[in-house]
């Protein structure tokens, strides 16, 4: 007998021609996650068992949490043989370990070739359970512990209760995006739900110093490494974003700061996208937000890019947002006071319905395009490692 | 020379001596500075507090950097007592505590406060009955240390922190956990506030750290301005504070093996030092092994250390800061004005060495028969 963890797949178990994409990646995924665990992986098309050593179950679920694609963790007892006799008595020896009054069986039997049914596995364990434990009884509906009995080929399993996963399917099974990253909340927040996805995701921030700090860059490398949990070796894009800022305020209306800053930044990011094989854009607009976010703006700011935007969330409340963004954790980071690109240059009155053709010819006022040229070649890329060596970690 | 004195301070240990010169070379900027400098220091004082708020399982804004546990003690009892001068102003401390906790109630008399003295039994141990009936409506702290730095008797934080709870819903519990920490295990949970001071771990000396709990106000004792913290205000001192977080680090670790460690080489003193008759071991059943208090009968304590100096070995009396008087703690627990008037206490670390204590105890029958041959005649 020897004690595992046990993974169920959710949506992706649906995917019928490339379940095996879907698989080697969750694989791959979960190995890199578990890397210093040394853990040893092997999965079929049902399941996924991972064997490590046990005193690091707490820790691989508390990682396991964070992977896509995973719908169940399960810690559970592997048993050589399907031999109902034998499994009694290793069961027994579990139990003796656990304190309970009501319990059920719940027997699963992949494998066919045992002539039993499930329900009759389940109420011969069961009663052999009731005879050799004192003090408990049967509760089909509302029992203390459920007895989960798996037969498969020639081995079993046996498991009680089970641990949600993040479900989602594999980060990188569908691709990559390119997120937007600010510093504010909802972000992250949308780089989170596209992972969710399967996308692999890249991330952009603008950063215009001085009028920015290096603090508020800091804390955008603090919200890339909380998403690089959930997306390993993400890549954060600096774009040294003053001079196309400065010059938007000197030669254009102020009214169109906001409008035409944005149109810069889409297109940057679609550059960046494109360099990076990435098929789409990412970004943390909500429908209404503010002025650049009612949907005359998102209009003449996409019209930019050909590359589709996707914006998760689109029809969420700020309120859901900033939920969504404490269960993530990056609410403490995101709310920290530091200007960002959109804060600085923020006009008395923007624009709440933009025309596009006044954006074109607004922007015809300064070189754009050598701008973005300029500010593409010298960006700088700076690899998230959650685990590579914290710089003060010699010194402390 | 053998060095047997590590409750009154430690050598600085050569990592964190290591992290000192670093921090001193590599962090210049004053962390309330804006520019990147500045921000590198800060990160440096964030990633440190960081660190020993996880060690200790506590929030970051839980822990206040200052210049040892006299500073931490007086900002807790004073700052307690400022801050809630409408609720009480009845305080109960030990009869085992460090002499800066009896100074600060003293100058707390003279504002007004009442102190009172809760009782122990003759193992050391807090006299709960005697705490219950001393808690009244007004009481507002009540400060205990985790292990006395004389005898080493260690409190059980947890059980009286529960009595205080039933008597009073918002009497506080401090505690000078100075001589626990980097010696027993020790849970900032078991009370609502604490000092410690990093040059009992190895660490330098001029830093230290009080553990306030988030829901306890005190009143500050300085005031500037900072944008770090309201309550110890001026510029941090960067290289001290990474230090603290690298002796904190070093010093929970391993405790189990170095405990088992010294509680051999007490054993080996205790065991010999019993067959002078001369000599009374102080010690009870809650002592921790770290800390062996005797008292000499014939030879005054003061003579006894100067006399094995000459060796090269160094004791202590009693606690360092009250050198020269009489040991409370010794006559708190023994009752016995005679035994407390000469004790030796002889502190263990796990930097000590079998052949030290053999070198040691051999010196030490010397010394002994010595000056007692002097007394006799």
């Amino acid at each position: 007998m020897q004690k595992m963890i046990l993974i169920k797949y959710g949506e992706l178990t649906t995917k019928k021609d490339n379940i095996n994409l879907f698989l080697r990646t969750l694989q791959q995924n979960i190995s890199k996650k578990l890397e210093q665990y040394n853990p040893q992986i092997t999965y079929d098309k049902g399941r996924m068992f991972i064997k490590a050593s046990e005193e690091k179950f707490t820790k691989i679920i508390e990682d396991l949490q964070e992977v896509f694609g995973i719908h169940e963790i399960i810690i559970c007892y592997e048993l050589n043989t399907i031999d109902l006799e034998q499994i009694e008595n290793e069961l027994l020896n579990i139990l003796n370990n656990k304190s309970f009054q009501t319990f059920k069986v719940e027997t699963k039997r992949s494998n066919k070739k045992i002539n039993q049914t499930s329900i009759e596995i389940s109420s011969k364990i069961g009663s052999f359970i009731l005879k050799n434990k004192e003090n408990c009884k049967v509760d089909v509906h509302t029992p203390e512990i459920c007895i989960h009995l798996e037969l498969r080929n020639t081995k079993s399993y046996i498991y009680f209760e089970s641990i949600k996963g993040l479900g989602g399917y594999p980060v990188g099974t569908l691709g990559k995006g390119i997120l937007m990253l600010s510093g504010g909340i909802d972000s992250p927040v949308a780089g989170f739900m596209t992972m969710k996805r399967g996308v692999k995701i890249e991330a952009v921030y603008f950063e215009s110093p001085p009028h920015t700090s290096t603090e508020a860059k800091n804390k955008v490398i603090s919200l890339a490494k909380i998403l690089n949990k959930y997306n390993l070796d993400l890549k954060l894009h600096v774009i040294h974003f003053t001079e196309i800022q400065e010059a938007i305020y000197k030669e254009i209306p102020h009214e169109y700061l906001i409008t035409i800053m944005r149109r810069m930044m889409y297109r940057i990011t679609e550059r960046i996208a494109k360099k990076a094989n990435a098929k789409i854009l990412i970004n943390g607009e909500s429908i209404g937000q503010v002025a650049s976010q009612t949907l005359t703006s998102m209009r003449a700011i996409n019209e930019v890019v050909q590359l589709p935007v996707i914006r998760p969330l689109a029809c969420f409340d700020k309120l859901e947002i900033i939920e969504l963004s404490k269960k993530i954790k990056t609410y403490d980071t995101s709310i920290l006071p530091f200007e960002d690109c959109c804060t600085i240059f923020v006009p008395d009155h923007p624009i709440i319905n933009p025309d596009p053709k006044l954006c074109e010819q607004y922007e015809n006022l300064i070189p754009y395009e050598e701008m973005i040229s300029t500010a593409i070649n010298k960006h700088e890329i700076i690899k998230i490692n959650n685990k590579e060596k914290n710089d003060y970690e010699d010194i402390l | 020379m053998i060095y047997l004195d590590y409750s009154a301070t430690t050598p600085v240990s050569y990592d964190v001596l290591e992290s000192y010169n670093k921090a001193c070379k590599e962090f210049i900027g004053n962390p309330n500075s804006l520019h990147s400098l500045g921000v590198k220091s800060k990160k440096l004082i964030q990633e440190a507090t960081k660190q020993i708020s996880d060690l200790f399982n506590v929030l970051d804004s839980e822990i206040i950097y200052t210049s040892g546990a006299t500073e931490s003690n007086n900002m807790a009892l004073i700052g307690v007592a400022l801050a809630n001068i409408k609720k009480g102003n009845h305080i109960i401390v030990s009869k085992l505590e460090h002499p800066s906790i009896y100074k600060i109630c003293e100058y707390l008399e003279t504002l007004g406060f009442e102190i009172s003295y809760v009782n122990n039994d003759n193992e050391g141990l807090i006299d709960f009955d005697d705490l219950k009936r001393k808690i009244r409506p007004e009481t507002i702290l009540v400060s205990i240390c985790a292990v006395n730095s004389e005898i080493g008797i260690r409190q059980p934080l947890k059980m009286i922190r529960q009595i205080i709870r039933k008597e009073s819903t918002s009497c506080l519990l401090h505690s000078d956990m100075t001589q626990g920490l980097g010696k027993i295990p020790i849970n900032f949970h078991d009370v609502d506030l604490a000092s410690c001071s990093m040059h009992k771990i190895y660490g330098p000396k001029g830093i230290g750290i009080l553990y306030k709990n988030s829901y306890v106000n005190i009143c500050p004792l300085i005031y500037g301005s900072s944008k770090e913290s309201t309550l110890r205000p001026g510029t941090p001192p960067v290289p001290l504070i990474a230090s603290a977080a690298k002796s904190i680090r070093l010093a929970v670790q391993d405790l189990d093996r170095r405990e088992t460690f010294i509680k051999r080489l007490n054993e080996k003193i205790t065991k010999e030092l019993k067959t002078y008759d001369g000599i009374l071991i102080n010690q009870t059943k809650y002592s921790i092994p770290h800390i062996l208090n005797i008292s000499l009968k014939n030879i005054k304590a003061e003579t006894f250390i100067h006399a094995m100096e000459e060796y090269e070995i160094y004791l202590g009396t009693n606690t360092a800061c009250a050198s020269g008087e009489f040991s409370t703690s010794v006559m708190a627990i023994f009752n016995d004005k005679k035994r407390a008037s000469s004790t030796i206490r002889i502190s263990l670390s796990y930097l000590t060495t079998t052949d030290e204590i053999n070198r040691f105890l051999s010196h030490f029958k010397t010394v002994y028969n010595k000056l007692n041959a002097l007394v006799a005649n």
